[in-house]
């Protein structure tokens, strides 16, 4: 009779429900709908008859006729809303949700027929496609589809035996009906924020598989909508930003931020070291030709020094006479200062002691100084997680396939060596 | 059983709530694992709950057989809308999307599924935000995605007004089709001040739009990102006639063992090979024991020097 859910009886029972007398009354009310309908017109009447029919026919496991099936799921809304509604209210009246008022069809022997319906309504489509024209011709649909794209050898001896598409237009808009939320301008935006595209975004992607192109798409659909959203929402005066100083809890916590942050400095700081190493290798090539070209402009100007001083020495020796000593004194004390200095500097910087001599410093860089010393060779969770020495393409060239670079010579070859 | 004590002690307030001629939506959704996720699955359960203030996370369920328990166990947690991930052979997960008491019920393979987390994105946004949906023009086009596009609406978009929902919005969710199926991303909403033009004259006028704060949008994706495949819809919540069924899709069993007979086909093909072979030097009496002999020559040297 009335299924409902075991907690719902528990709750009929604790109102006081009598079902009985809810079925007396709900049967005395469908006399009198009867009646009037009779009264009313011929048309309805049979409707109604129909319906009655239907429904035995239900309670008996006998398949029911497909095209009524929607009007008759509403007549039996009708008939028993004052049940349903009532529990229903006793239920979710004081609940945040609001239940919509549950179908109360004769549950369990109408799902046992209507599982047979797939099937025969395709089988009724079939025989009669002229009469249901939203509904697709799945046999046809087959025999179009899949023909056109095979080649013509394949053709001959093919048993088309793929599933059948259901596609109940009827029902699905009957569901939209049931459920849909108005998204339309008679509503404020705020109410359900949804936006849908005019273009559909598919025809900006000319192939699924390439990732840029298609995030891109994405990318430029959401982006839209969001531009329409804030303007919308500005209109209707709701607060789109969030200020700076509001803090709460967000969708990824801290901990995995910080994880993000890691991650992003990690490829930052690789993609700037392999920079650096690519720059030391271009370096190294050219650095035999940098070497020689440094050692020759050393060379010249030294020779340019010499050279300098010589024409000096023979200025003096040739103005000795004139000028008398002052010049030559001058210019020996300016030469026995500057060595003076560079002594003195040296000097300085041997006797300071501050820093350990050269040898020491590189022990202590190889051996180390002071910290821990055990487990520092030991992986931890970061160098287990660090994948930057695997290479796709290593991986894929394999291992074995490798020759070694100095391959060992054939034994004649190895024997004339010999001799 | 909150919900049940609530009830019992009830009030007329849902009269007075539909009295009014435009009310609220209120939903609220129950989201159910089944048994047998794998840790990427539950990590993206964990991420779509945690984008749903209005949901409610139960535990697995157990059962592969009888779904509409489900609908009484949302109906005792006083949620109408339903989504439960079934999870397959341990490594296929489908969604089930369904409105409770009446349906309609839609089934969808999930695929390509990268959590939050995995995927490293830099976007961030409020916990319980509402956020904006995006739907793809395509699902206006035919009767059963307009239903799909009304079910995601009322299952992802946050009610107005949710118990837990933050004030603001700062992320937006875009459903798109291509390829046939549902591609589901998720993006933060950055603002940022609108960078300065070059020209003098330009200048003058951004600045002044500074000050009404007028900034330019941009998108950081946050995560997950799912693709989900229709299989087939019913009208009732977990039963009831199938009314859409999706011909394309493919089973990812039939997907699997195809490429398993395809490598068998192989070894197959090889060894039928070597039986035509065997036949064929048969034939031509090449093989010691079996075969047909072949008549003696008479030119042949055994036969001269006998």
């Amino acid at each position: 009779m009335v299924t409902k859910s075991r907690l719902k009886m528990a709750l009929a029972h604790e109102k006081g429900v009598d079902f009985k007398k809810l079925h007396q009354k709900k049967v005395a009310k469908q006399a009198s709908k009867k009646k009037q309908k009779k009264s009313g017109g011929a048309a309805e009447d049979s409707e109604g008859e129909e319906w009655e029919d239907d429904e035995e026919e239900v309670k008996g496991g006998a398949p029911i006729d497909d095209d009524e099936d929607d009007d008759d799921s509403e007549d039996d809304d009708e008939e028993e809303r004052d049940v349903a509604a009532y529990l229903d209210d006793s239920a979710s009246s004081d609940s945040e949700v609001e239940m919509e008022e549950k179908i109360a069809r004769v549950r369990q022997p109408k799902q046992s027929a209507l599982k047979q319906k797939p099937s025969k309504k395709a089988a009724a489509a079939v025989e009669e496609d002229d009469e249901d024209d939203d509904e697709e011709d799945p046999e046809e649909d087959i025999a179009l589809e899949d023909l056109e794209d095979l080649p013509d050898e394949d053709k001959e001896d093919l048993v088309p035996h793929q599933r059948l598409t259901i596609n109940n237009t009827t029902a699905l808009e009957a569901a939209l009906k049931r459920i849909s939320i108005a998204t339309d301008k008679s509503v404020p935006f705020k109410s359900h924020m949804s936006l849908s595209s005019l273009e559909p975004t598919a025809d900006n992607i000319p192939d699924v598989m390439d990732d840029l192109k298609r995030e891109l798409a994405f990318y430029g659909q959401a982006l839209e909508h969001v531009k329409q959203a804030r303007s919308l929402l500005k209109a209707e005066n709701v607060p789109f930003s969030r200020p700076n100083d509001y803090f709460a809890e967000m969708v990824k916590d801290d901990g995995q931020m910080e994880k993000v942050k890691a991650r992003l400095v990690e490829e930052a700081s690789a993609k700037k070291a392999s920079a650096e190493a690519r720059k030391l290798r271009d370096l190294k090539k050219f650095g035999k030709q940098v070497q020689v070209n440094k050692l020759q402009e050393r060379q010249k100007a030294k020779k340019e020094t010499l050279d300098k001083i010589k024409t000096l020495k023979r200025k003096r020796a040739e103005n000795s006479g004139d000028l008398g000593t002052h010049e030559a004194d001058l210019f020996d004390v300016g030469v026995e200062e500057e060595l003076g200095k560079h002594d003195s500097k040296k000097r300085g910087a041997s006797r300071d002691g501050d820093r350990p001599n050269n040898k020491r410093m590189k022990k202590d860089q190889k051996y180390g100084f002071g910290g821990k010393k055990r487990h520092s060779k030991s992986g931890d969770a970061i160098s287990s997680g660090d994948l930057s020495g695997f290479s796709q393409k290593g991986m894929k060239q394999g291992t074995k396939g490798k020759p070694p670079k100095t391959a060992r010579l054939g034994k004649s070859r190895r024997n004339a060596g010999k001799r | 059983m909150g919900g049940a004590y609530k009830s019992l002690n009830g009030s007329e307030k849902a009269d007075s709530a539909s009295a009014n001629g435009a009310r609220k939506q209120k939903s609220r959704v129950l989201i159910v694992p089944s048994r047998g996720v794998t840790y990427r699955h539950r990590h993206f359960i964990n991420d779509v709950s945690s984008m749903l203030p209005h949901g409610r996370k139960d535990v697995k369920f157990d059962s592969k057989s009888k779904l509409y328990q489900l609908c009484e166990l949302a109906e005792m947690s006083n949620c109408n809308n339903l989504l439960y991930f079934e999870a397959r052979k341990g490594q296929d997960l489908y969604m089930w999307l369904s409105r409770v008491p009446n349906g309609p019920t839609v089934k969808m393979h999930c695929q390509n599924l990268h959590t939050m987390e995995e995927l490293h994105f830099v976007g961030n946004c409020l916990k319980g935000s509402r956020p904006v949906l995006s739907f793809d023009a395509a699902f206006d086009k035919e009767p059963h995605l307009k239903v799909i596009k009304q079910l995601f609406l009322q299952t992802f978009g946050v009610p107005e007004g949710a118990r837990k929902s933050k004030p603001f919005i700062d992320h937006v969710m875009a459903f798109t089709i291509a390829d046939g199926k549902i591609w589901l991303r998720v993006y933060q909403i950055n603002e940022t001040e609108k960078a300065k033009a070059g020209e003098d004259g330009e200048t003058e006028k951004t600045y002044s739009k500074n000050r009404t704060k007028e900034t330019d949008i941009n998108l950081v994706e946050i995560g997950p990102r799912a693709v989900f495949t229709i299989i087939m819809m019913q009208e009732g919540s977990f039963g009831g006639p199938i009314i859409y069924e999706n011909k394309e899709f493919i089973s990812p069993n039939q997907v699997r063992s195809d490429l398993r007979r395809q490598q068998a086909g192989k070894h197959n093909a090889r060894s039928e090979q070597f039986v035509e072979r065997l036949a064929k030097k048969g034939d031509l009496g090449l093989r010691t024991h079996g075969g047909k002999k072949m008549p003696k020559d008479a030119l042949d040297s055994r036969e001269l020097f006998a």
